[in-house]
């Protein structure tokens, strides 16, 4: 009878929490808006189901050992730890111990008392979980958003761009929603609505510039805890350029503004093709190092696929590499959704303000070609400014749609995608302002 | 007080965030500009040159060629059908 009790007591049923099956129904929610839906499904679904694995109880899949100790706070090994770190268990209850050991922890800046402390953790037989492995090797260091960068630069054609370059000015209109949030989320503090750090609001805001690995890689710097939901909101609100984009770009333009056709793109060589990787690496590498990472792996992407000499490698970066980095991330980001980080008001506040953050760029955007056309010679369609929000091609495709139906016979596809990949640049731009600024 | 400073904070970030952005892609425009308007002049008979080698790049001239009288094809086809409806 005892084992029956025993067995019984270790089950999921008997542990899970309230909290853990809020977490599970918001995974399968997630998992649905992937399959059912088909909102980013590539990220969603993976992330989502790894959401669900690290909210199954007593697992603790997505818990470091140290985490793991704590939640299942054995008192003999506890007591170990607290002689190490020197503090008493004075409280009488097992939680109050607990905020006095990791009150402690916090405080540990001798490196030999933190090793002495999780070798005596790895001795009790806690190790980290898979999920937590994942985030830390690949999330934590920033490797796979890079690598996912270092993808999407080997997809990435130039050429719209290279035969229009002003459009690039577009791309940087339209990170104005990235800062216009980032005051957003300061404001929503200073109200004392919600409690943002600057380094948080700069994480929330970079949701703005409507690109995931950006998105992940400037919260795994300046926000982890804030990972999860940011990494879901920046992939569900992509999913839903389509849904928000086209009200914006119709209530700023008129009938007249959105038929304006194009003058065809001229061709451009191979050579500029080549030279233009180069050429940015260069500006970033003398005027903004700390966005050298990002841009670094976006323009050895793009110069892999460019300069012809190695199909394979561009190949593989477009293809395999992409496919299993995003696998990994997935799941990294997956265990970033466990009930105590994620079912917080300031998840509600990054959801509202992400929003925000994409009306606020495609506006921007599209103001900012409206300026432009009247300017310059050449006609420019503001609508191709609102795929200055980078959402590559969503948003080029969305441009086109509204552009369509203004004038059947005026295709903004080759046009939208100048600005497009402009805004993938200033968006990496301003993640690196953000971590020189609060890093 | 606190309060007061994270705001001028968030301020001061949006400022120079939006100003960096702008003037690094105002750079990138104008690098841009001049390393294809050089290219442009200095190696265009390179260019014509190299399409007519045989090989790789002659090729993929041709298949360029192709691929825009297709697309022409194509184009053409759309209007017909648009303007029988």
């Amino acid at each position: 009878m005892e084992k029956v009790l025993m067995l019984w007591e270790n089950s999921g049923l008997y542990n899970l929490s309230v909290l853990q099956l809020i977490m599970i129904v918001v995974c399968l929610g997630l998992l649905y808006l992937a399959i059912a839906k088909k909102f980013e499904p590539l990220l969603l679904l993976p992330i989502g189901f790894a959401g669900i694995l690290a909210n199954v109880p007593e697992a603790g899949l997505a818990l470091s050992a140290m985490e793991q100790a704590m939640y299942h706070f054995d008192a003999n090994t506890m007591q170990a730890v607290a002689n190490e770190l020197g503090v008493a268990l004075t409280a009488t209850s097992d939680a109050g111990n607990k905020a006095i050991l990791l009150d402690a922890l916090k405080g540990v800046d001798d490196p030999a008392v933190r090793a002495k402390v999780s070798s005596l953790i790895s001795a009790a037989g806690y190790s980290d979980g898979f999920l937590y492995t994942f985030y830390s090797l690949l999330v934590a260091t920033g490797i796979a958003p890079l690598m996912i960068f270092l993808g999407v630069g080997a997809m990435t054609d130039f050429g719209p761009l290279l035969a229009n370059p002003r459009t690039l000015f577009l791309g940087a209109a339209a990170q104005f929603g990235i800062f216009a949030t980032v005051l957003g989320a300061v404001g929503l503090t200073a109200l004392g609505v919600v409690d943002f750090s600057l380094g948080q609001a700069a994480a929330i805001g970079i949701i703005g510039g409507a690109d995931g690995p950006t998105a992940i890689y400037v919260s795994s710097m300046l926000a982890p805890e804030l990972l999860g939901a940011i990494a879901v909101a920046a992939y569900a609100y992509m999913a839903l350029v389509p849904i928000v984009q086209p009200p914006i770009m119709r209530a700023l333009t008129s009938e007249k503004e959105r038929a304006i056709v194009m003058t065809q793109l001229r061709p451009v060589s191979k050579r500029e093709k080549i030279i233009f990787p180069l050429a940015v690496l260069g500006l970033v590498a003398l005027f903004l190092p700390a966005a050298s990472p990002l841009l670094g792996m976006f323009c050895l992407g793009n110069l892999m696929r460019e300069c012809g000499v190695v199909e394979r490698l561009s190949d593989t970066a477009q293809n395999a590499l992409i496919n299993i980095v995003t696998i990994f991330l997935g799941l990294a980001v997956g265990s970033r959704l466990i009930a105590d980080l994620f079912l917080t008001v300031e998840t509600l506040g990054i959801m509202a303000l992400g929003i925000v953050a994409f009306a606020i760029g495609t506006a921007s955007g599209v103001i900012m070609a409206k300026i432009m056309n009247r300017l310059s010679k050449m006609p420019i369609n503001p609508l191709i400014g609102a795929a200055g929000v980078s959402a590559v091609p969503m948003a080029a495709r969305v441009a086109n749609k509204v552009g369509l139906e203004a004038n059947p016979q005026n295709f903004l596809l080759m046009h939208a995608m100048g600005p497009n990949v402009a805004g993938v640049i200033g968006s990496a731009v301003a993640a690196g302002v953000m971590i020189m600024y609060l890093g | 007080m606190q309060d007061t400073e994270l705001l001028r904070e968030g301020f001061n970030l949006m400022l120079l965030g939006m100003g960096f952005v702008f003037v690094f892609l105002t750079l990138l425009v104008i690098a841009t500009t001049l390393m294809s308007l050089i290219i442009q002049r200095f190696f265009k008979p390179a260019e014509t040159a190299a399409t007519n080698l045989p090989g790789k790049s002659g090729s993929a001239a041709t298949a360029d060629g192709q691929q825009a009288n297709i697309v022409a094809a194509i184009t053409a086809a759309i209007q017909q059908h648009r303007k029988r409806r």
